[in-house]
């Protein structure tokens, strides 16, 4: 097993990290942190100090409630809350380890500054003051030479991002990045065009039948809807679960069907075949409530579980069999629609295809629903004038070359690639917040050549990341534990992140740091706000909620706003539309056709990604408790494959795609198809200041080869196809 | 020996998805060192031939028996089963480390803590129980697969899972002419005799690995359990291979630490 050589990590690298030892890993008892200042003063604890502190977990994007708990002063563990709806007392192995990644001692505790080159990992100490005003002048230079278009901001989305939205747009940029487009573009957009909402949420309280087309939700934890999925299987629900690979999941199936990769669009097509032909669909609700069914009966006439079979390498006789049982579950069926699906370029018409099924059996208002979103239309804000207008095209080709892509998600691989290009005109300078481009974006060599035409990069984490190592100046952010940020409602509630231990060394909250950069870009007026905690009271004033309140429980009741009609969805007629007009106005397949993906040519492999339920992307490896008890990550191949090719267990290989080469050691498993491999994702990371994750593993986009859907922009990112042999 | 308390875990197998959350809050709230563990969950690994496949997940720790091997070698008197509670718990005070109690666990569920020279356990987190919560690893469950109660109260969380569990396996251990009585009680566990090589063992730094010892397995019924429970025993070879294979893990060759 690959394992990170502490002690010569430290000698080679220049970083003054955390204050703990690198001896940690080896005899690492956890010190108990103490507890936040705030915390006591606002009386959150008894007279010895101990008590529970809510607040909201960071581990992943989920936001489940935690409640910290305080003995005599000092923060010795965290618990779910009870009274959150997306942790309901639970929390994942992710979620219990947060102490341990607020408490990595390789945390970047000050502003660092470049010193060596770009990737040598050389940085000075620096204050915060002389940070920013390195920064601000540099950006400012950049505006004045080339625009404000000039310099690029991408963020993966937190509760900060409206005040990030505000540094950006008030500089004058419109070049915005998100990771959503290597995530759940293809999903977000076919229910935008079907439903008129991002994300319908899904309700398993009635479920008697699922279909899971890649939900892995067991590896792919979302805490309250992992648990939601268990205890509908413990109460008799089916559950077909479709992935060429024999995940977790796949174990607590009723069903696993290991279909070909990209096909999931032809499978759902003869499914909606079979309801459609038998007579199986909610004929009531299809009258009232959707467009468009008759041109989807014609489309789907041919598309009979015959014609898949070939296509998906599932029996006809299975695929007629599930059809048929899913239309007598009627609404109490549930197919999901995934959540990382952008995995072909057919993942926008196999969304779309997911999504008219469940509208066919009149599922909604039993197991899917309207979803309430981050609707903070009750919530305050701190006055600001209008942005300045920004005429400048979009790098990410939003809306011009992906006009279905809302602005707010955009096309993150193909800003990158227009960078590279320099086309339409080229970006001098980048400031990325709590992302990693790269280990998150396809071609990592691509990335890096994007690095290199920057004058200026600015990060800013709670870790020197892979990308951070590129950076000129990194800021330290306060973790998840030390900080305020913006309050965040769900549906009729109201929750708070509030720190439950001090920000170590000069950490600062992104609110501070956003307020503080803005202003020495003349930018002041669009950060109104005196520091965090005057943030939030402008938020909840005109609620009438007390802070002290929301500080006390963790989250509040917010003044109700009348019920909207479920039976109200916005899209251009109002209805469910199966027949997009929109679609056809921009000239694309206004119903889902069957398109044949790329395919592999022999020897070599489909390679696949997925997720592990002991971490989060590629942010959670360097946490040590979370490096205990993972998985040793591998390559893993069919027996039969890995027969052929003289491969065995454990041997080291070198996996090659078109674009890149990784090395990693191969786990022959019967979990695999023939003509599939998968990469254990998140892995192999450079950054030599990330001492526990260093050199554990290999990385999935060194490999990925960029292909953007052309309608959802999402990152196809299993049409890489790859050779394995021996190392 | 009768207790005020009776506690048990309750582990349905079927609703464990192996997210090892119980193991993380188990190392938080023990501040269990970094290369130990005091509880695992052993993954019996693929069976079945592609693409007919299962897969199970078994939550495991100290199991708390009513006659346990290792309080009858202790020297010291440190390991005792608890008169009120009915835990098995290590006085470290007074624990010399000599490391028989150890060897005398037929589950592989103590250890010896090297740094600070005394064995260590789970003790169903004795110190939760004392302020009304339940143990970290229950607590946090993801797939509520591990519960945790007094059977002496029948309002209990795992009085009521027996109450209504269809079967019933405990995974008994005869030696010295007596049973161990150990108070897991496991739902849902796979009727399988065909242990393959787990990937979970493999993760844990290999001085965390329960250590294994000679032993037999054999299956008991319900045993001065006060419920009524038509109890369907199987699976009961199933530890025993886990072990045999853990031991085969740790004499074999494959070195985790280069």
């Amino acid at each position: 097993m690959p394992k990170t050589d502490v002690s010569q990590l430290s000698r080679r690298s220049f970083l003054k990290l955390g204050a703990a030892t690198a001896s940690a890993l080896a005899v690492g008892q956890f010190i108990a942190p103490p507890v936040a200042r705030a915390a006591r003063q606002a009386h959150l604890l008894d007279s010895n100090g101990s008590g529970y502190i809510s607040t909201m977990c960071e581990m992943c994007v989920w936001r489940c409630g935690v409640r910290a708990k305080v003995v005599e002063e000092k923060v010795v563990k965290l618990e779910g809350n009870p009274d959150h709806p997306h942790s309901k007392g639970k929390l994942c192995a992710r979620g219990q380890s947060g102490l341990m990644t607020t408490y990595d001692p390789d945390r970047v505790l000050t502003p660092l500054i470049r010193v060596g080159k770009r990737g040598e990992g050389k940085f000075r100490q620096a204050s915060w003051d002389e940070a920013l005003d390195l920064v601000a002048e540099q950006m400012l230079s950049i505006k004045s030479k080339y625009g404000p278009e000039a310099m690029v901001f991408s963020s993966t989305h937190n509760l900060s991002q409206p005040l990030f939205e505000n540094l950006l747009y008030g500089f004058g940029s419109p070049n915005y990045g998100t990771q959503r487009s290597l995530c759940f573009n293809a999903m977000i957009v076919a229910n935008s065009i079907t439903y008129g909402m991002e994300e319908p949420a899904r309700d398993y309280s009635q479920v008697k039948y699922i279909i899971l087309t890649g939900r892995n939700l067991t590896e792919a934890i979302s805490t309250s809807e992992t648990s939601d999925l268990i205890d509908s299987i413990s109460g008799g629900a089916k559950v077909v679960y479709i992935d060429p690979r024999f995940t977790k999941t796949a174990s607590k199936a009723t069903e696993w069907l290991p279909i070909r990769p990209g096909t999931d669009l032809a499978f759902h097509l003869a499914m909606i075949n079979v309801i459609i032909a038998e007579k199986l669909y909610d004929a009531a609700f299809v009258d009232k409530y959707t467009l468009g069914f008759d041109q989807v009966a014609s489309l789907t006439m041919s598309t009979t579980p015959e014609w898949a079979a070939t296509l998906t390498g599932i029996e006809a006789g299975t695929i007629r069999r599930i059809a048929e049982e899913f239309g007598a579950a009627g609404k109490y069926a549930l197919a999901h629609n995934g959540w990382r699906t952008s995995n072909f370029i057919n993942s926008f018409p196999t969304e779309r295809a997911i999504s008219i099924l469940n509208a066919v059996v009149g599922n909604w208002g039993t197991t899917m629903f309207p979803s309430s979103g981050e609707g903070a239309g009750v919530l305050g804000s701190p006055p600001q004038p209008a942005y300045p207008r920004i005429s400048a095209q979009r790098l990410d080709g939003v809306p011009w070359m992906y006009p279905f892509v809302p602005l707010k998600i955009g096309v993150f691989q193909q800003l990158r690639d227009s960078i590279v290009a320099g086309t339409p005109y080229e970006p001098h300078g980048w400031f990325i917040s709590r992302q990693n481009p790269v280990q998150s974006l396809p071609d990592r060599q691509k990335t890096l050549e994007a690095f290199q035409k920057m004058d200026l990069i600015v990060t800013m984490d709670i870790l020197v990341n892979d990308t951070d190592w590129f950076s000129d100046v990194v800021l330290p952010e306060a973790s998840y534990l030390e900080r305020y940020d913006p309050l965040v409602p769900m549906g009729n509630q109201v929750y708070i992140r509030q720190p439950v231990i001090e920000p170590q060394g000069e950490a600062k909250s992104a609110l501070w740091v956003y307020k503080e950069l803005g202003t020495r870009l003349g930018l002041a007026d669009f950060f109104q706000y005196k520091d965090e905690v005057d943030y939030i009271n402008q938020q909840l004033a005109p609620t009438g909620i007390p802070l002290e309140t929301l500080r006390l429980h963790g989250n509040a009741t917010l003044p109700t706003s009348t019920g909207s009609d479920i039976y109200e969805w916005s899209t251009p007629s109002g209805k469910v539309e199966l027949f997009s007009s929109l679609l056809e106005k921009a000239k694309f397949d206004p119903v889902p056709i069957w398109t044949d993906p790329p395919q592999p040519k022999a020897g070599e492999f489909y390679l696949l990604t997925g997720k592990v339920g002991q971490h989060t992307q590629f942010g959670t490896q360097n946490n040590q408790l979370l490096h205990k008890y993972q998985d040793v990550p591998r390559l893993w191949m069919a027996p039969e494959a890995a027969k052929s090719l003289g491969l065995s267990d454990w041997d080291t290989v070198q996996v090659t795609s078109p674009v890149g080469t990784v090395q990693v050691a191969l786990q022959v498993t019967d979990a695999m198809r023939t003509d599939c491999v998968y990469l254990t994702p998140g892995f192999g990371h450079l950054s030599m200041a990330l001492r526990t994750a260093y050199g554990v593993g290999a990385s999935d986009s060194v490999l990925h080869v960029t292909y953007t859907d052309p309608i959802s922009g999402g990152q196809a990112l299993s049409q890489t196809f790859v050779s394995v042999k021996k190392a | 020996m009768a207790t005020k308390n009776h506690y048990a875990f309750v582990i349905d197998v079927a609703r464990c998805i192996d997210c090892r959350a119980c193991l993380v809050a188990c190392s938080v709230e023990n501040n269990v060192p970094m290369d130990h563990t005091r509880i695992w969950v052993y993954d019996q690994g693929l069976q079945g031939t592609w693409p007919d496949l299962s897969r199970a997940f078994v939550p495991y720790n100290c199991m708390h028996c009513d006659n346990p091997p290792c309080t009858e070698v202790c020297v010291s008197g440190a390991t005792y089963k608890d008169a009120t509670s009915g835990l098995v718990l290590v006085d470290q005070e007074a624990c010399i480390g000599c490391g028989y109690c150890v060897a005398a666990c037929p589950y592989g569920a103590r250890y010896i803590d090297q740094s600070r020279g005394v064995v260590d356990k789970c003790t169903a987190c004795v110190q939760r129980l004392e302020v009304g919560l339940q143990p970290a690893c229950v607590a946090t469950c993801v797939g509520k697969s591990r519960l945790f109660g007094d059977l002496n109260d029948p309002t209990s969380e795992a009085s009521l899972a027996l109450k209504n569990a269809m079967s019933v396996t405990r995974l008994d251990y005869e030696g010295n002419g007596m049973d161990a009585d150990p108070n897991i009680f496991y739902l849902n566990l796979p009727d399988t005799s065909s242990i393959k090589a787990s990937d979970t063992f493999g993760q844990v730094p290999q001085s965390t690995l329960p250590r294994p010892s000679q032993y037999t397995l054999s299956e008991a019924g319900w045993k001065k359990v006060a419920i009524p429970l038509v109890a369907v025993a199987m699976g009961a070879t199933f530890l025993a291979q886990a072990i045999f294979f853990t031991k085969q893990l740790i004499e074999g060759e494959k070195d985790f630490e280069d």
